[in-house]
């Protein structure tokens, strides 16, 4: 039983899937648990690498598995994606106006993002560029950034079969016609399927009770949810922000058990929220559309975009996004 | 004629709608209509403001013409600024004779005195507001002609609207200007800001319709809550609990059209209490949030709110009071004592 409330952490071998999985996908069923990974400790892996992640808006995509993705081969790939993305822009595509521009692709595996053993190693694609005009030895500009994670992917990678890699969460930063390219090469090299992933205001909702009861060392910023209404005469746009203390005071008194959450307590806590509004303005803030929800440790988008801004808690975020991707392809 | 003045004529004309660039040269006056006559105002806006220019060195301008000409624009564009708003207090009761020229004198001196360089322009409309614009320098460098503050003073009211530049650290020496000038000992800023002039002024003179106490027991004549659908298998349920709605919404709101606000912002300290069931939370400390309500027309939409089902009718007074208490930021504290249902006014 002692083993039972072990936490699974980033980077070491684990024990096997994270308990109280068992039940499957987040929110999926009445009484689903979900366990939450214990914060990142500083040892484990490279700092640097993941800080690449952090506090950048990354647009969220579902990929279904890849075919045939053979990691000694990145620097192959980088090459094959390269001629094509100056094949596309010499067809006139994916090019910003004016700008005389070589493009660099550079592909390369994160083995610090990772959940379990049976997770695929993040891959990281990076377009870079050094104008023509600048000095030689000068900074490379990173245009676009794109990463392939699985954390916790088990659902998705356990009943695969060998010739396929799971890595179903991708995150986008940058111009959107290099996403076009970039995702297009990737479709047709290894036959798999890109889709824009939306976050629902139920899930929106769990990150939000998850992410109020993290704790963090200095001073955090706000607990805020944005709702809107938009189908007024007026559209109506409404910010309720609330201490970050104060929400995870609010958190803690209903958390039965710590490191678990249940679908009960996210309602009773956006309940909670839901009521102490009312209260004061006889809105009904369930009427309305939860659009983004925002904490010291992420914010979310309902459009599909994220923000990680807390390091320790990176592979929670993660988790959870990996497994929206793994609902959306299933 | 200053290169600087020259830059800034350019910038400001090329702010215009090339359509309205004619109007707003004539209610400039400052070239003739001969002038004007030769501008060619089907081109691009580039080459109009460069004319414009030029006619503005053969006439000598300087940059007080040219602040007159950026008074008029923003008098015009006045919704693109945002505006907070100001009362002043005076110890007499007595309503002094308000004698402009003495009031700009005044004005002038105060501010000359503690700061050499800057620009004052003043020019005047209808209904007495009295448009003041001010552009800021240092005691070592001339004023920057492209962050002015804006003041529009009402000289038969304690009110005055300012649109600060980003320099606020000029905004009491503004204040006290005022305050010498209109004669008046003191100034507070409201807890009232909009993008709609006119909309601050409604809610501060009291011109916007409000609401009344009256009991209606029935609908008014010819308000019926939707148009008569022509068949009769289709029936509205709840018919009455819409009327009541339009009624209570209608007390609370009034008939005629809400002013104009951008936002309604709270700040609440009030304590957290759940229904005893929920077995939660029970600090003996308020549970602190911020409320930010952002909408084009802010009071428009609450009032929407309720007949959508989103609201309950009658929506909160805290929403409600807005135009009355002529405040969009407030201060929501648990009153002390009696029924804890009810909340301190802000």
């Amino acid at each position: 039983d002692g083993a039972a409330r072990t936490l699974p952490s980033l980077g070491r071998l684990s024990r096997g899937r994270p308990f109280g999985r068992a039940y499957g996908r987040l929110g999926t069923s009445p009484s689903g648990r979900l366990v939450l990974p214990a914060p990142l400790s500083q040892e484990s892996g490279d700092p640097q690498k993941t800080a690449l992640l952090l506090r950048k808006a990354w647009t969220l995509y579902s990929v279904t598995p890849l075919y045939r993705f053979c990691r000694g081969r990145l620097r192959d790939y980088a090459r094959l994606l390269s001629a094509f993305i100056a094949a596309e822009r010499q067809k006139g595509l994916a090019v910003e106006v004016g700008v005389e521009l070589d493009i660099k692709v550079a592909l390369s595996s994160l083995p610090e993002l990772q959940g379990s053993e049976q997770d695929q190693p993040a891959v990281l694609v990076q377009l870079s560029s050094r104008s023509r005009a600048s000095p030689k030895n000068s900074e490379d500009k990173i245009l676009w950034s794109g990463c392939f994670c699985c954390v916790y992917g088990d659902d998705l990678s356990e009943n695969m079969p060998e010739d396929f890699s799971c890595l179903p969460l991708f995150l986008a930063n940058g111009a959107e016609s290099y996403m076009s390219v970039v995702g297009n090469w990737f479709q047709k090299t290894f036959d798999c399927t890109f889709r824009r992933l939306a976050i629902s205001p139920f899930n929106l909702s769990w990150m939000v009770a998850m992410w109020a009861g993290c704790k963090v060392d200095k001073a955090a910023s706000a607990v805020e949810l944005v709702f809107s209404v938009p189908r007024l005469p007026q559209p109506l746009d409404i910010s309720y922000a609330i201490h970050p203390e104060d929400a995870r005071a609010l958190w803690d008194t209903i958390q039965k058990t710590p490191g678990e959450i249940t679908q009960e307590e996210v309602d009773v806590f956006m309940d909670c929220l839901y009521s102490h509004f009312h209260r004061h303005f006889k809105i009904r803030l369930s009427a309305t559309k939860l659009v983004k929800v925002s904490t010291a440790i992420a914010s979310a988008h309902c459009d599909g975009i994220v923000k990680m801004l807390h390091s320790q808690y990176l592979s929670g975020v993660l988790m959870l996004l990996t497994e929206l991707a793994i609902s959306q392809i299933q | 004629m200053d290169e600087t003045v020259a830059e800034y004529i350019r910038r400001t004309v090329l702010k215009i709608p090339r359509d309205e660039i004619k109007m707003m040269l004539q209610k400039w006056g400052f070239l003739s209509e001969a002038q004007l006559q030769t501008l060619n105002f089907h081109q691009i806006k580039d080459n109009i403001s460069l004319e414009v220019v030029q006619l503005c060195e053969e006439n000598s301008a300087d940059i007080k013409q040219a602040a007159v000409l950026d008074i008029i624009y923003n008098h015009l564009y006045q919704n693109k600024r945002m505006w907070s708003v100001y009362q002043m207090r005076k110890t007499g009761e007595e309503l002094e004779y308000f004698d402009i020229t003495d009031f700009k004198k005044k004005f002038k001196r105060r501010l000359r005195s503690a700061l050499k360089n800057v620009t004052i322009t003043f020019r005047e409309y209808e209904d007495n507001a009295i448009w003041i614009r001010v552009a800021w320098g240092t005691p070592y460098r001339p004023p920057n002609q492209y962050k002015p503050s804006y003041v529009v003073y009402h000289s038969q009211t304690p009110y005055a609207f300012i649109s600060a530049s980003v320099l606020k650290s000029n905004l009491p020496l503004l204040c006290q200007a005022l305050i010498v000038a209109s004669n008046y000992h003191d100034i507070r800023e409201m807890e009232l800001r909009s993008h709609s002039l006119n909309s601050l002024k409604d809610i501060v003179f009291k011109r916007y319709s409000q609401n009344f106490q009256t009991y209606c027991p029935k609908p008014l004549q010819g308000r019926a809550v939707e148009a008569e659908s022509v068949d009769l298998r289709i029936i509205n349920e709840n018919r009455s609990e819409k009327e009541r709605i339009q009624r209570l919404n209608q007390e609370a709101f009034g008939d005629g059209p809400q002013p104009i606000l951008q936002f309604a912002q709270y700040k609440l300290e009030t304590m957290f209490k759940s229904s005893p069931e929920m077995d939660v939370l029970d600090k003996k400390e308020p549970f602190r949030c911020l409320v930010k309500f952002s909408s084009p027309h802010l009071l428009e939409s609450l009032k929407s709110l309720a007949p959508a089902g989103m609201a309950d009718a009658p929506l909160s007074p805290l929403l409600t009071c807005i135009p009355q208490k002529a405040r969009n930021y407030f201060r929501i504290r648990e009153k002390r004592g009696l029924a804890p249902e009810s909340f301190v006014s802000p």
